[in-house]
Formats: structure tokens, sequence, C-alpha cells
């Protein structure tokens, strides 16, 4: 999980790019804990099987909706790389995601925009289990700098696009 | 027939009194987060090269939404619900905004969320919010009416430079 080696460009996408996907689990009960206990977020139905089953008719714990946006900002960071930048994302939770599920996330491209000093890459992605179930379909625009230009500005300035 | 009064709608625009985090950006938090969703990127952790064009380590880019948490001298809701069997130990929603009182016996869903992100938030920075309420409108879905209520929140550093902005949106619907 280290940045990758080499930035990717403007230039070196194309629509219909599918990205590197990113898989985390299965997502155990620790897991769980370790992520409630992180963001000091204490909600029984993620670590408290008893409850989450009995008090709320759930099908067992629930992985956190907060934390499968993480992964997919990483897949995206990792993907825009030490010169890009992820600057939007959006998600929405169509269903929920139960303990020792393995997740992986997704994102292919659905649009190029050029801009005076980078370049905007839509994408569409989401999140699905083991069995192909999407849970989390959301959209991203992440800016790519151009081959043999600059980094992306950082702090990142919005376009008027 | 709408099932959304006016004065629900009355609370678009209205914003709450900026919050500050207890804590600032702390390294070792940065760690237990970073850890906890399993990125160990240098840029949360190795001074130099790797981190330069932030200015230093940061923290992961959703670190400000989660850095709202309980203060000292606060009243602690773990213990004061400790024999109460249907206490589900839910955070209760942060940003200072008031209840929307015409929906209070709403039922709540969470609709998405959409997060603009400009810079990081550095170790050691103070970060603070800014909320308020853009929309609230009623539409129709395939189980009858629902309420959207739009609400923006703004993550600034001390400098009151801008590090995110996340527009997220509740379904109300009546009960």
């Amino acid at each position: 999980m280290t940045r990758p080696a080499r930035s990717i460009c403007f230039e070196d996408v194309a629509v219909g790019d599918e990205l590197p996907s990113l898989t985390r689990g299965p997502l155990t009960t620790p897991h769980l804990m370790r992520w409630s206990a992180a963001f000091e977020n204490w909600h029984k139905i993620h670590y408290d099987a008893p409850f989450a089953t009995g008090h709320d008719k759930l099908p067992g714990l629930l992985v956190n909706g907060s934390l499968k946006q993480q992964f997919v900002i990483q897949l995206l960071k990792d993907w825009a790389g030490s010169t890009g930048w992820v600057w939007k994302a959006s998600f929405q939770f169509r269903a929920m995601n139960v303990v020792n599920e393995t997740l992986s996330v997704w994102a292919r491209v659905t649009g190029k925009r050029a801009c005076p000093d980078f370049g905007l890459v839509d994408l569409e992605l989401g999140i699905v289990n083991e069995q192909g179930k999407e849970s989390t379909p959301g959209k991203a625009t992440v800016a790519l700098p151009y081959r043999g230009g600059q980094p992306v500005p950082y702090p990142f300035v919005a376009p008027k696009v | 027939m709408t099932i959304l009064p006016d004065a629900a709608k009355a609370y678009i625009g209205v914003q709450a009194e900026d919050e500050i985090a207890c804590d600032t950006v702390e390294r070792g938090a940065v760690r237990r987060y970073a850890q906890a969703i399993m990125d160990d990127d240098p840029i949360y952790w190795q001074d130099g090269a790797v981190s330069a064009r932030y200015g230093g380590p940061v923290a992961p880019a959703l670190f400000p939404t989660h850095m709202f948490r309980r203060a000292f001298g606060t009243p602690d809701p773990v213990q004061e619900n400790a024999r109460d069997p249907d206490y589900d130990g839910a955070t209760k929603l942060r940003g200072g905004l008031p209840e929307i009182e015409p929906l209070k016996d709403f039922s709540v869903m969470n609709g998405g969320s959409e997060i603009e992100f400009y810079r990081y938030a550095r170790l050691g920075e103070t970060v603070k919010l800014r909320a308020r309420y853009v929309d609230i409108i009623e539409k129709q879905s395939s189980k009858g009416p629902i309420i959207l209520i739009v609400s923006e929140t703004d993550y600034l550093n001390g400098d009151g430079e801008l590090l995110m902005r996340a527009r997220h949106t509740r379904i109300r619907r009546r009960v």
C-alpha cells in the first residue's frame, strides 16, 4: 500500500478504462471494532452481534458505510498518484454488507475533460461483495496532469467547468 | 398533496455556529485511523520528498469528518445509557444544525453524500466545520412521497483554508 512509483497522466487514460480494483476482506469483527474505535463511533450494529441481530433484526454485524467510503477514496488516491488529485467523490449506500464479507472497489472511466492546467477524468464506481452484489454505487472526478506538464496544483483549486 | 410543510422549508439557509474539533490532527490518531482503513500510505507518516507536496505528513482525506468527538467535560452518552437496552450507541448528527422540528417524527435514511477535496489536514492543524441546510425538497418515490434534506458542511483548517466540502442528503419519510 504505497504510492505508485510512476504517476499517471491524462493522456494515459481512455473512456472505458477500468481502474485496478481494491479488495479488502474478509472484514472480520476485529476490523469493524478497530474502525469504530479509530473514529470513536459506538453504534452497536457494527460490533455487538446480539444487539445487531436480536434488537435491530439485522442479518449480522454491518460493515460501516464510513469504512466502505475509505476504500473508495483509497483506490482513487492511489490511482491518481503523487501528481494527481481526487477532486470529487459521491456515494450512495444502497445495500448492506455484513461481517466476514470481502469487498472489492471498482471504478471505470466515463469521461474526460481538458482544462487549461490539467485534465479531469470522470468515473463511475462501486463496491461489490464476493457474490457480485453492488452496495455502494457512486461517481468521482479525478484531476490528472498532462504528460510533461506540472503536477495538479496543490492545494487544489476547482476549475471553471 | 404535499407532505412538506412550509415551516420546514424555512430551514433552508440556516447555518450552524462553527464547531472546532476538540483535538488537533494528532499523529497517534492518524496512525490508528490509517491502520483501521488499511492504508499505510507514507504521506501519513513520512517527512521528506514523499509528503513535500503537502507540506509534511497529512491525515487521510476523510479524517477531518471524524474529528468531531466528545470533548472533555461533556456528557458521556455511553454511561448515561448503560442501563437502557434500546440504546444503540449511534453518534448524533454533528455540525450543530438544528433538528427540523416539523419533520421530527419522520423516519430518517441516509441518501448518500458527495465530497469535494481541496487539501489534506496536516499533522498539528486544528479543524473546524461550518454546516448549513442548502435544500429541502419533496419528491415522489415508488413508495410514496419523501423529503430530501440536503446539508453542506465545510471543513476548514485553523487558517480558514477549505479542506473539503461534504454534501449529505437525508431522506425523511412520514411513518
